[in-house]
């Protein structure tokens, strides 16, 4: 049923085709985009997922689901808010869970069957974020860029030396981070200035990284270094694997508004890397960084909507408490957000099935971090207002948590969805340029 | 059973994008003809026994259009007379109705009095396209009950409205005996239940199609309409408004379809899908006329229709402060 439906909607664009003309912030939020070029208008019928016709199919899901479940409810813990109040807290809690993950094999749905808890499916991995979205267990943040970045540039690209020594690794809990924003390459990510030189078997790496995702406890680290200025400026990079135990890798952590430390910077003097820790060929590490950055399929989405959906909990909450309960402007104001984040949820879940079936459209995944990010923002917003002075007093924040409660702390931390991962704005020029097909900008702007 | 893309397809063939509000008349027998009366309607009573996943394609194409003939209404009509199965004329009006008569349910609602001797009096709005109606489905305070409007005590009044793509009409009651009962007061809750649900998805799909189709429009203006020598297409500010008015459809799409195929969502969950709708619409609407300038003003050019359109859909079976403020206390309650 699906691919013949699919086919109506032209070709799979590649995702070259998307990141030379957009240089995205990869940090742990992106999205990628694999999609498609719209032949048909928006509104149009969109092909349903066959999940739900195949009932083999969809009793083997529902089996896995019940499996999943029995094995939350038995080990998914309660008291991971207390337990992560501080930085080291965190990292142990998830350090724990993650371990926990792994051995029950739901860490790593996405990698290949060689692997224990690998060869899930995508409709299989759905399964299995619902169900970890609805236990409301920690998310993993500590070993996302290890498990999806990581795990798809070494995959992809990697040699099968790399891959030997490092996959293993990733799940005895080996971190990685990754280094490829730049002061001055952020949404023009091509512009990277860090430089590597070759050096007999080293290369002699100096330079700057910035909002590296929890750098501070990495151990290794994906690097986008510069080999050469000849040419268009996507042909001179290449792709390192850095060790950040390294002598002269400096890493300072980066002190948010709302008081986390969720990124870091990289300072490079001198580091010196082993010319087999290069992935791919010199100058050739755009290509590579294109498998990092395809890695998450949508499931992060998916996640985090039905996670704010549980939290519209907390909302309420502050309804009841301030005595709002029968305040009429209040109410819509609470009903427009309960429609905005189920809405949000119907999106994200479209999506993945979209991808599921492959027909997704270009500009999908776009539409989805828009919507994600702007609901989290008024999620928080409305936190906000109706906690009133309360929230102006500094409450304890709870790290590795987008719905805390801590609505001051909650509403800056949304600021990080609207911003990293391909900016807002990032993202409306992809919907407008690639999804609705309006004129990109002329090239060579010169101020 | 046919495919819902075939349905999409037919519609689409049937009434082509480029020629906006189709006549009325010519449309309601093309309508007829292919059977859309009767998608929802059980295959045993003559119908097509479709799933709320056909009317709403139908209702989105529909809207693509800003169809001016009142399909919503006239399903919403039959399946009243259809789910009556107590309704002693049922056979012979499903029979009639099916033939192309048009029976439908208002859209706004009534304030209607009873007397002491059963009669009925006051007024029901919301009557589209009054002047094709044999019968309206109203709900009367004794339960629902089809009025013909050629009954004693019944007149039909037009009120004009801003959107020229539809007509509007009170139906007057004076002193009426209602004859043609098709609920009982035990039955009308349900029925209105049921009703309620269809309209709203139904008027969420003619929302988003019709907010579909004015993006389109405007961006196709954009391309073209040239300033400072390039189209004005081209300018980024401009540009993120357009992806705005995408993101709200499309989002908006997605949670209509999931409800739709939700069976057991509530009244409130479905009007949740219109009023998200309804807004993206406006949305839409309210920007397309500012991006087309000057030429959005002048009632030769398209554009006001959908603005019309938008803000009448907004006020039809429940405005947005009415269900969010609903939603909100359900939300405030689970």
């Amino acid at each position: 049923m699906a691919a013949p439906q699919g086919a109506r909607y032209g070709k799979v664009a590649r995702n070259e085709d998307i990141l030379r003309v957009w240089g995205i912030i990869p940090q742990n939020l992106y999205l990628p985009f694999v999609p498609i070029s719209p032949q048909r208008p928006a509104s149009v019928w969109t092909p349903r997922n066959p999940i739900g016709t195949d009932r083999s199919m969809t009793n083997d899901l529902e089996a896995l689901r019940r499996e999943v479940r029995s094995f939350l409810a038995a080990e998914a813990p309660t008291d991971w808010r207390d337990a992560s109040r501080t930085q080291d807290d965190f990292v142990r809690t998830q350090r724990d869970w993650f371990g926990k993950l792994v051995r029950a094999g739901y860490a790593i749905p996405h990698w290949p069957a060689e692997f224990p808890g690998g060869g899930r499916s995508l409709a299989e991995q759905k399964v299995i974020y619902e169900e970890l979205a609805g236990a409301d267990c920690p998310r993993l943040l500590l070993s996302f860029v290890s498990t999806y970045h990581a795990f798809a540039t070494l995959h992809e690209c990697g040699s099968a030396e790399q891959k030997a020594r490092y996959l293993p690794k990733i799940l005895e809990g080996e971190t990685w981070c990754q280094g490829f924003s730049e002061p001055g390459a952020g949404s023009d990510l091509a512009a990277i200035k860090t430089r590597a030189e070759r050096k007999g078997d080293v290369y002699v790496v100096n330079g700057q990284k910035v909002w590296s995702t929890m750098a501070q406890f990495a151990d290794k680290c994906l690097l986008l270094a510069r080999t050469s200025s000849d040419g268009v400026k996507q042909a001179g990079i290449t792709y390192l694997l850095m060790d950040m135990k390294a002598p002269g890798v400096t890493v300072r952590p980066i002190h948010q508004i709302q008081g986390d430390e969720e990124f870091a910077e990289i300072f490079l003097d001198n580091v010196e890397i082993p010319v087999s820790e290069r992935v791919g060929e010199e100058g050739k590490g755009w290509a590579v960084a294109q498998a990092t950055l395809a890695s998450e399929r949508g499931l992060t989405l998916m996640e985090l909507s039905y996670r704010m959906r549980g939290a519209l909990g907390r909302v309420a909450k502050l309804i009841r408490e301030h005595g709002h309960e029968d305040d009429r402007g209040v109410l819509r104001d609470f009903g427009v957000l309960v429609t905005q984040v189920d809405a949000v949820c119907a999106i994200a879940d479209q999506f993945l099935d979209n991808r599921i079936n492959g027909i997704e459209r270009m500009g999908d995944a776009s539409i989805v971090k828009n919507a994600y990010s702007r609901a989290l923002r008024a999620y928080s917003a409305l936190g906000l207002r109706l906690g009133g002075m309360d929230e102006q007093y500094v409450a304890p924040i709870t790290f590795g948590d987008l719905n805390t409660g801590n609505w001051m702390a909650d509403f800056m931390n949304s600021y990080a969805w609207t911003i990293a991962g391909g900016s807002e704005e990032v993202q409306r020029n992809i919907i407008a340029e690639r999804m609705l097909d309006m004129p990109r900008e002329p090239k060579g702007w010169v101020l | 059973m046919i495919a819902l893309n075939e349905l999409t397809d037919a519609a689409q063939k049937a009434f082509p994008a480029s020629s906006l509000s189709p006549s009325r008349d010519e449309s309601w027998g093309l309508a007829a003809e292919m059977g859309w009366l009767m998608v929802r309607l059980p295959e045993e009573d003559g119908g097509l026994g479709f799933r709320r996943e056909a009317s709403t394609a139908l209702h989105l194409e529909m809207g693509r259009v800003l169809s001016a003939m009142p399909l919503i209404p006239a399903q919403l009509g039959l399946q009243a007379i259809a789910a009556s199965e107590d309704f002693a004329e049922r056979e012979d009006w499903l029979e009639r109705l099916a033939g192309g008569e048009y029976a439908p349910m208002p859209m706004l609602g009534a304030k209607l009095t009873r007397a002491s001797d059963g009669t009925v009096s006051g007024t029901i709005s919301g009557v589209f396209e009054g002047d094709m109606a044999v019968a309206v489905v109203a709900q009367l305070p004794g339960g629902y009950a089809l009025v013909p409007l050629d009954a004693p005590g019944v007149s039909l009044l037009e009120r004009p409205i801003w959107d020229p793509s539809r007509r509007l009409f009170d139906v007057v009651l004076d002193g009426f005996t209602p004859a043609l009962i098709l609920t009982d007061a035990a039955g009308t809750k349900a029925l209105h239940d049921r009703l309620s649900g269809e309209a709203q998805l139904a008027l969420a799909a003619d929302c988003i199609g019709a907010a579909g189709a004015a993006l389109d429009m405007t961006i196709e203006y954009m391309k073209i309409r040239r300033q400072f020598d390039r189209p004005i297409a081209l300018f980024q500010a401009l540009k993120h408004r357009a992806a705005d008015m995408k993101t709200r459809i499309v989002v908006a799409e997605a949670l209509l379809w999931k409800r739709v195929r939700d069976e057991s969502a509530s009244v409130t969950e479905l009007a949740a899908a219109k009023v998200l709708a309804a807004e993206a619409f406006r949305f839409v609407t309210e920007d397309m006329v500012q991006l087309h300038g000057g030429i959005g003003l002048t009632d030769e050019h398209p554009c006001h229709l959908f603005l019309k359109r938008a803000l009448l859909n907004l006020q039809l079976c429940g405005n947005a402060d009415l269900w969010n403020e609903r939603i909100g206390r359900k939300a405030l309650q689970a």
